[in-house]
This record gives C-alpha cells, sequence and structure tokens, in this order.
C-alpha cells in the first residue's frame, strides 16, 4: 500500500521537478522557515492576548494577527507537500514524520474548535477582558502543537533519514 | 585562518558534537537555533507588518515589550550558532554563503535596533512615518535573504 503511494508519487512531475532541479529543494526549505517564523510571530501574539498576557492589546486587534498566521500554515502547507511528493520514501516511514504530522492534526482541530465554538464570544468581550479559562487552554495547546511540529520537523533527519 | 578553522573543528567538543549519534548533541543545538529564528524574527515581522499598517487596533506601544523577546532570540541563536560553526568550521566558516548570512543577520539586527530609535522615539502612542515604514520593509526583505542563505548553506 505504502509502497504503490511511494512509487506513484515519485512518477509524478512534481517529484521529478522536486529532486532534479537543485535549487528548487533549497527554495522550498527557504519558504518553509519564512513560513514558521510568520506563523509563530502571528499565532504567537495572539496566543499569548488568549492565555492573558499583553492585556493592553485589544482582543479584537490580536485577532486581526490571524491572517498572517494563516499565511505561514498556507504556505508550509504547500512546500510541505511538496518535500513529501519529491521525496515520500524518506518521510512515510520515518517516526519523526508522523510525529510531525499527528501535532499539526492537534494545532489544526484546536484551531477549528476556537474558531467554530469560541471565537465569536470574543465580539462580545471589552477590549481589556480577562479571558476565560477555555481562551487560556486554546491558546496554550496553540503553542504547545507548533512547538512540537517544530521539533519534530527539525528531528526528520536524526530520528528518521530524512535529509 | 584556516590553521584555527581546523584547530577549532579538531576540538573534543566539535568532534562530540559533530559525531555523537546522541539526540542531545548537534539535533538539539539545531532545534535551539530554529526555535531562536522563530523567536527573533516572528515578533519582528509582528511588528513590521504592524508598522505597514496591518492589525491597525494593535497599540505599538504595546509591541516595544517584542524588544527583549527579539534579543533573546538573537542570544540563543549566537550562541547555537557559534556552536554550529566550531563543529563545521572548516566546512562552513570559508565559504562565501555563510560570511554573506552573517553580513544579512548584522544587517537585519541593526535594522530592528533602528526600528526602536525611530518609532519609540517619545513616551506617546508612535505614529510610523515613512522611515518607519521603509525600515519595516527591509528589515521583512533583509530576515527572508538571511533565512535563505541559511538554508542554502545544507545544500552545497
Amino acid at each position: 500500500m505504502s509502497e504503490t503511494l511511494v512509487a506513484w508519487l515519485k512518477s509524478t512531475a512534481i517529484s521529478h521537478a522536486m529532486v532534479e532541479l537543485p535549487w528548487l529543494w533549497p527554495l522550498c526549505e527557504t519558504l518553509h522557515f519564512v513560513g514558521l517564523a510568520l506563523l509563530i510571530g502571528a499565532a504567537g501574539l495572539f496566543d499569548l492576548r488568549l492565555m492573558g498576557l499583553l492585556k493592553a492589546i485589544p482582543l479584537k486587534a490580536a485577532m486581526q494577527m490571524r491572517g498572517w498566521a494563516a499565511v505561514g500554515i498556507a504556505i508550509n502547507l504547500i512546500t510541505g507537500v511538496l518535500f513529501f511528493v519529491g521525496a515520500p520514501a524518506q518521510y512515510i516511514d520515518n517516526p519523526a514524520w508522523w510525529g510531525k504530522v499527528l501535532f499539526l492534526m492537534v494545532a489544526v482541530i484546536n484551531i477549528a474548535i476556537f474558531e467554530t465554538k469560541q471565537g465569536k464570544r470574543i465580539l462580545e468581550m471589552t477590549a481589556d477582558a480577562e479571558t476565560p479559562a477555555s481562551f487560556k487552554i486554546a491558546g496554550a495547546v496553540s503553542l504547545a502543537s507548533w512547538a512540537a511540529v517544530l521539533y519534530f520537523g527539525r528531528m526528520l533527519p536524526f530520528i528518521g533519514n530524512a535529509f | 585562518m584556516m590553521d584555527m578553522l581546523t584547530a577549532l573543528e579538531a576540538t573534543a567538543f566539535s568532534t562530540w558534537l559533530r559525531e555523537s549519534p546522541s539526540l542531545w548533541a548537534y539535533p538539539l543545538i539545531l532545534t535551539l537555533h530554529t526555535v531562536g529564528l522563530a523567536v527573533l524574527v516572528g515578533p519582528s515581522w509582528a511588528l513590521d507588518l504592524r508598522l505597514l499598517g496591518f492589525a491597525p487596533g494593535i497599540p505599538l506601544r504595546v509591541l516595544e515589550k517584542a524588544f527583549p523577546v527579539m534579543w533573546a532570540g538573537f542570544f540563543i541563536n549566537g550562541i547555537s550558532g557559534l556552536l554550529l560553526f566550531a563543529a563545521d568550521a572548516t566546512t562552513k566558516g570559508a565559504t562565501l554563503l555563510f560570511v554573506t548570512k552573517l553580513g544579512l543577520v548584522a544587517l537585519a539586527v541593526v535594522n530592528i535596533a533602528a526600528i526602536r530609535r525611530v518609532v519609540y522615539r517619545t513616551g506617546a502612542e508612535p505614529s510610523p512615518g515613512v522611515l518607519a515604514r521603509g525600515l519595516a520593509i527591509t528589515s521583512i526583505l533583509l530576515w527572508i535573504a538571511a533565512i535563505g542563505t541559511g538554508r542554502w548553506m545544507a545544500y552545497v
């Protein structure tokens, strides 16, 4: 099953381009780290406000940073998929990659729960409101899961054998 | 110069850092270098974007708190970068790419200091002018270039 998937992905034009164009892989790596910094900068600010820090930032204003966090996530999903399509064999059996995917899921589910269940409550809160416990948990889970995604990403060549 | 790099690379510590299979050796230092990048560049870009007019509801006065965070990130990466350099001094230290990266990082850090001077001159809520916005743009571009040269070092 995974062999079939790996063989098919490696037969695609995108996969060939990723491996054969010497500048494409490092370019995607650069974008992946740019996305990382953008995500941590933008989401980190919002997460800290959710956790009850930086109360001088109005809640709604802190929310405006989420768009840039989304840009960071989009850049990293696209480049991440390109890495996987480029060299699927070095990820699919790599425990670090599965760790990364697991915590990416935690981060995404956390966002989905916050946006659908809690986000709207911000509109009814005052600018300098103390955030409820559920917000503090959402912010902490976000920061911790992105840190775990970063850690397992960095471990790809060491726990597994990815380059 | 090359003799010094060879000697640095041959020390017991450098050899351990480079050759130990432990996740507490090279992988930990490399992870710290990535964490430092996020802690330095992330807040720097958040401030740059605010200066350029995004998220206008965030008071610039509050973002002054980002400077100690950025300096902490810079400190983490100064130390971890020095260790990574010690491990591979002859292959990394002698490349134009590495020297270019150091130059770009130095410019980006000076750019942050300049933003602080320009934006936070007075105690009142700052209003960014053309100079502040120009510095925000160069800050974003310098970090992209610094990240790019750093990443490219792994592939040449």
